[in-house]
C-alpha cells in the first residue's frame, strides 16, 4: 500500500471502475455458478443488503447479492445534473393509490447498486428510546421485539463506518455525539437556526448526516455542490456503493447486477433453496443458495414474497400471519417554502445540514400521540419548480416569475411520524412488468392521529419559517421514506420475522431492510436500516452453519464483531472512538 | 400554429409596468445579466459535460408523437412555460424531452391508480380533454383558438373546473392530468442551461465546489443579481399565482378526488 496520503486522484476512463474520484474496484469479481449452492444469496444491495453481504463475506460465507439495477462506475454513469440522474430511481411500473396516495421513483425507491443510500440527502439521526416501545407508552403503532439497547451499539459502530458528521454533542434521545466534526452552514441552516433560536427551539447544527466533512482513505470531502441526490460523484456522501461493497469485493462477495429476482423456490422440507431471477438480457436462471436473505425495500422486498406464493404458502411465502406488505409506512414529508428579500442560494451545500427533534416526543398538550423534526432541505430548480405548482398553484407566466426568485427561497422539511396501519398496504396489481411479473400495488390512507399531527407540525414549521425573518410562507403536502410491510414482532401471528429478521416460517429465509421496522419515529431511516443489518449479520455469523442445517430458532443475543468493520472505520486513528 | 410573432402581438409579451410598453424578446430575460452556466463547462466532469452539451446541441427527434400531436402539445407547453420574452433563437425546445420519455416508455416510477398510463394521456386522452374543453367553452378546437382563449381553456384545468358536460374526471382526476402536463414542462424547460442563467442557478460544480455557502453571496464566476420589475403579457392569464397551501395533506386540497378511488 504505497498510496499517496489521501489518495491518487484517477483521470475518468482509464478503464477502472470508479468509486469516486480516487476508489476503485478491481474487476473482475469472483463469481459463482447458478448450480454452486452458495451460502447467502442477497436480494437487493442497497442500504441494507450492502452492509449484509460486506459482513458475510468478510466473516468468510460463500455470498452472492443480487441487485435488479446497475453496479455504478460514479465517474462514467453519474451526472451533476437533476433530470440526468433520473437512473438512480426505481421506474419500473408500480400502481399507487388509497385516499392518500404516495409518490414514489424518485422520492423514496432507488436502484442500482447502493439502492436507497445512492440517492438519500444522508440525514442520519437515530430513532429515540421511545420508539421501540410506542404501543407500551401510547396505546398506539406496535412495540419493537427489542429495545435501544440492543441497536445503539449498532448505531455507534455505523456511524463510524459511514462515517456521520454532526455536533459534539446531540440532545435528544439518548444523547450522544458524532466521529466528525460539523459542517459549514449553507443559506437554509442558518435560516433554520434564525427561525428556531428566536422561539427558543435547539437545533442541531451541521448534521448529523453521513457526509465526509473532512477526507478519509479513498473518499474526498465534501464540496458543496448540492446533489446529494443526484448521486454523490464526489465520493463523500456516504452510500453502501463506496463504504461496504468495495469490501465485500476484496473479500470474495459476488454482486451480480442487473438481475432481477423473480421467485424464491421452497424446497420440500419447507426450506428455500434458491431464487429464479432474470439477467440484463431477460434469461431465467435459478442460483441456488443455503440461505436467502430478501433485502428489496418496502415495496419490492414484500412483493417478492406474493410474487413466490406456493403449495402451502398460497398468500405469500412467510405469510401465515397475513402481514406481508401490510403496516406500510411514510413519514409526513411537508415542504415548507420562505421567501427571504435578500439571497440564499440554496442549491449550495448538502440539502442535509441542521435539524431540530425538539417535538420528537409525545407531548400529553397536544391532541395526538408521538411527534416530528424539522430538517434543513434544499430542492435544485426542477424540483423546486414542482413545489410551486403545489404550493402556489403556478404555471405560465407566474410560474417563470417564481422561478425567477428561486434564489431567494429557503425550504424546510417537516418529518413526521404516521402510524402503521394495516390496510397501509403492498398487494399485487393485475398489471404486469418488463418480466411478466406482477407489479406492486401500494395503498395508503391517512388516519386521523396522523392528520393532527400532520396539522401540527407543518403550522409549527411554518411559525419557525416565519421567524426566520421570510416575508412569504408557503408549503407542499408530501411524503417522505418509506418503512413496513413486513414488520418485525415477537409475536409469529401478527409479524413477517423475528428480532435477527428470520422469516417466522422458513427457517432459512430473511428478511433484512426497512421493510421489518414496526414503527418508524421521525428519524429519516436509513441508519437504522443498516444497524439492522450489522445487527442481523452478526446473529448469522453467530449462529454458523446452524442456519443452513437446522430448523431450530435460537435468538440467544450475537457478540458484536466489530472486526468485521470495513478496514480503516474503526480502532486506533479513527475519530472518537 | 405558429410560434407568435412578438412585432405583431405584443399583448404577448411582458410589460414595463411604468410605461406599461412591452419588454422586446431578450437573449437571456432574468436578474442575472451576463451569467453564463455553459461558459463554465470547462469546470465541469467529462459525464456532466457530454449531457448538457448535448441537451443544448441537439435535441432528441421526434419518435413518439406524431407531426400533430407535437403541434398539439407544442401549442399546449407553450401556455405552461410561454417564451415570448425569448428571441426564437433563445428558445428552450420543451416537446422533444417529453417525446424521449414517451418513445423510451419511461415514468417516474409509478402509476396513480386512477389516472390511464402516460402513453395515452399524451397519445390521446389528454387531447380529447382539452378539445373537448374548448369545444365547450369556444365551439372549436384547442389549436383553432387565439392565444388569449388558449389560455383561459388550460386556466380551467389549472383551476381542476373544466366545464358542462366535459367527461374528463371520468377518465382522469383533472389535478394529476395538471400535476403531468406541467411537471414534464418543468423538466424540459429547467434542465436548460439557458434557463439556469435566467434564474441565477449555478448548474453542476464537480469537480470545482462551491465555497461561497452563506448570505447568498455568488462564486466569483456568478454574477451579483440585478432585479427590475415587469408585468405579465396583457393577454395571458397565467400570471396569478396564489397562496395555494392551506391544506395540510394532499387530499384536502384535492377532496373530490378521493372518493373516486378504489
Amino acid at each position: 500500500m504505497n498510496k499517496p496520503l489521501f489518495g491518487a486522484f484517477e483521470a475518468p476512463g482509464n478503464g477502472k471502475h470508479m468509486l469516486g474520484p480516487i476508489q476503485h474496484i478491481d474487476v473482475p469479481m469472483r463469481r459463482f455458478r447458478d448450480s454452486e449452492e452458495v451460502d447467502y444469496l442477497v436480494v437487493g444491495v442497497g442500504s441494507a443488503g450492502g452492509v449484509l453481504v460486506q459482513r458475510l463475506a468478510r466473516a468468510g460465507f460463500n455470498v452472492v447479492g443480487l441487485e435488479a439495477g446497475p453496479f455504478w462506475d460514479t465517474e462514467r454513469d453519474w451526472v451533476s445534473d437533476e433530470v440526468g440522474s433520473h437512473k438512480l430511481y426505481w421506474e419500473d411500473p408500480r400502481v399507487t393509490g388509497g385516499s392518500d396516495p404516495l409518490a414514489l421513483g424518485a422520492n423514496n425507491s432507488g436502484k442500482g447498486v447502493g439502492g436507497g443510500s445512492v440517492h438519500w440527502a444522508a440525514f442520519t439521526p437515530r430513532l429515540h428510546p421511545s420508539d421501540f416501545e410506542v404501543y407500551t407508552r401510547d396505546g398506539v403503532g406496535a412495540d419493537w421485539p427489542i429495545r435501544y439497547e440492543d441497536i445503539r451499539p449498532y448505531y455507534e459502530q455505523i456511524e463510524l463506518e459511514m462515517p456521520v458528521a454532526g455536533p459534539a454533542y446531540f440532545p435528544w434521545g439518548y444523547p450522544h455525539g458524532y466521529p466528525y466534526g460539523p459542517h459549514p452552514m449553507g443559506g437554509v441552516g442558518d435560516a433554520l437556526i434564525k427561525g428556531c433560536t428566536a422561539l427558543g427551539i435547539p437545533v442541531s447544527i451541521g448534521g448529523p448526516v453521513a457526509i465526509l466533512s473532512g477526507s478519509r482513505a479513498d473518499r474526498p470531502h465534501c464540496i458543496y455542490r448540492g446533489f446529494c441526490i443526484q448521486g454523490c460523484k464526489v465520493g463523500a456522501k456516504a452510500s453502501t456503493l463506496v463504504t461496504h461493497v468495495p469490501d465485500a469485493i476484496r473479500k470474495g462477495a459476488e454482486i451480480r447486477d442487473r438481475c432481477m429476482a423473480g421467485r424464491i423456490e421452497v424446497g420440500p422440507h419447507g426450506r428455500v433453496t434458491g431464487v429464479h431471477y432474470f439477467d440484463r438480457e431477460d434469461r431465467l436462471h435459478f442460483q441456488k443458495a443455503k440461505a436467502v436473505i430478501v433485502a428489496g425495500y418496502a415495496i419490492e422486498s414484500p412483493r417478492l414474497l406474493l410474487n413466490s406464493a406456493c403449495p402451502g404458502h398460497d398468500n405469500g411465502l412467510a405469510n401465515s400471519s397475513g402481514t406481508v406488505g401490510r403496516y406500510l409506512m411514510a413519514q409526513a414529508g411537508n415542504i415548507i417554502l420562505g421567501r427571504f428579500e435578500q439571497l440564499v442560494r440554496m442549491y449550495k451545500a448538502p440539502p442535509a445540514h441542521a435539524l431540530t427533534e425538539e417535538f420528537y416526543e409525545t407531548d400529553p398538550s397536544r391532541n395526538f400521540a408521538r411527534g416530528f423534526a424539522i430538517q434543513t432541505v434544499a430542492p435544485l430548480p426542477i424540483a423546486f419548480g414542482k413545489q410551486m405548482v403545489a404550493a402556489k398553484g403556478a404555471w405560465g407566466w407566474g410560474l417563470r416569475r417564481e422561478m425567477m426568485d428561486y434564489n431567494h427561497w429557503a425550504t424546510f422539511g417537516f418529518l413526521g411520524e404516521i402510524l402503521p396501519w394495516p390496510e397501509n398496504r403492498v398487494t399485487l396489481a393485475e398489471e404486469r412488468d418488463q418480466f411478466g411479473l406482477p407489479v406492486a400495488h401500494v395503498s395508503f390512507n391517512l388516519h386521523d392521529n396522523d392528520k393532527k399531527l400532520i396539522h401540527f407540525g407543518k403550522q409549527k414549521t411554518m411559525e419557525v419559517m416565519a421567524a426566520a425573518g421570510a416575508a412569504e410562507v408557503v408549503q407542499e403536502a408530501r411524503f417522505a421514506h418509506l418503512v413496513g410491510a413486513c414488520r418485525m414482532g415477537a409475536d409469529a401471528r401478527t409479524s413477517v420475522v423475528d428480532q435477527f429478521c428470520r422469516t417466522h416460517d422458513v427457517p432459512n429465509l430473511f428478511v433484512c431492510d426497512g421493510s421489518v421496522m414496526p414503527t418508524q419515529g421521525s428519524a429519516n431511516p436509513g441508519l437504522t436500516i443498516q444497524a439492522i443489518a450489522a445487527r442481523t449479520a452478526d446473529y448469522l455469523i453467530a449462529q454458523g452453519e446452524t442456519i443452513f442445517t437446522s430448523n431450530r430458532r435460537d435468538v440467544t443475543p450475537p457478540p458484536m464483531h466489530r472486526e468485521l468493520a470495513p478496514p480503516d472505520t474503526w480502532g486506533h486513528g479513527v475519530p472518537r472512538l | 400554429m405558429n410560434p407568435p410573432d412578438p412585432n405583431t402581438e405584443p399583448d404577448l409579451l411582458p410589460r414595463a409596468p411604468a410605461t406599461g410598453q412591452p419588454i422586446l424578446p431578450t437573449q437571456q430575460p432574468g436578474y442575472y445579466p451576463g451569467y453564463n452556466t455553459l461558459g463554465q463547462q470547462k469546470f465541469w466532469d467529462a459525464a456532466t459535460r457530454r449531457l448538457v452539451v448535448q441537451r443544448v446541441a441537439s435535441p432528441p427527434p421526434l419518435r413518439f408523437f406524431s407531426e400533430d400531436q407535437a403541434r398539439f402539445w407544442k401549442a399546449v407547453f407553450d401556455h405552461l412555460l410561454p417564451q415570448t420574452d425569448r428571441t426564437p433563437d433563445r428558445q428552450i425546445p420543451l416537446i422533444p424531452p417529453l417525446d424521449r420519455r414517451l418513445y423510451e416508455n419511461r415514468t417516474a416510477g409509478y402509476r396513480f391508480e386512477n389516472m390511464p398510463q402516460d402513453r395515452d394521456v399524451y397519445g390521446s386522452i389528454g387531447i380529447e380533454a382539452i378539445d373537448r374543453e374548448a369545444q365547450e367553452q369556444y365551439g372549436k378546437p384547442f389549436l383553432a383558438l387565439a392565444w388569449p382563449e388558449q389560455d383561459l381553456v388550460l386556466r380551467a384545468m389549472h383551476d381542476g373546473k373544466p366545464h358542462g358536460t366535459n367527461d374528463i374526471r371520468d377518465r382522469m382526476p383533472v389535478h394529476r392530468f395538471w400535476q403531468l402536463i406541467v411537471q414534464d414542462a418543468i423538466e424540459a424547460y429547467y434542465a436548460h442551461p439557458w434557463a439556469w442563467d435566467e434564474i441565477g442557478y449555478g448548474g453542476p460544480a464537480y469537480p470545482r465546489a462551491y465555497t461561497r455557502l452563506e448570505r447568498g453571496e455568488p462564486e466569483p464566476w456568478e454574477v451579483e443579481e440585478q432585479r427590475y420589475a415587469w408585468d405579465d403579457p396583457s393577454a395571458a392569464v397565467s400570471g396569478e399565482v396564489h397562496d395555494a397551501s392551506q391544506h395540510s395533506f394532499e387530499s384536502e386540497q384535492h377532496p373530490h378526488h378521493v372518493a373516486r378511488s378504489r
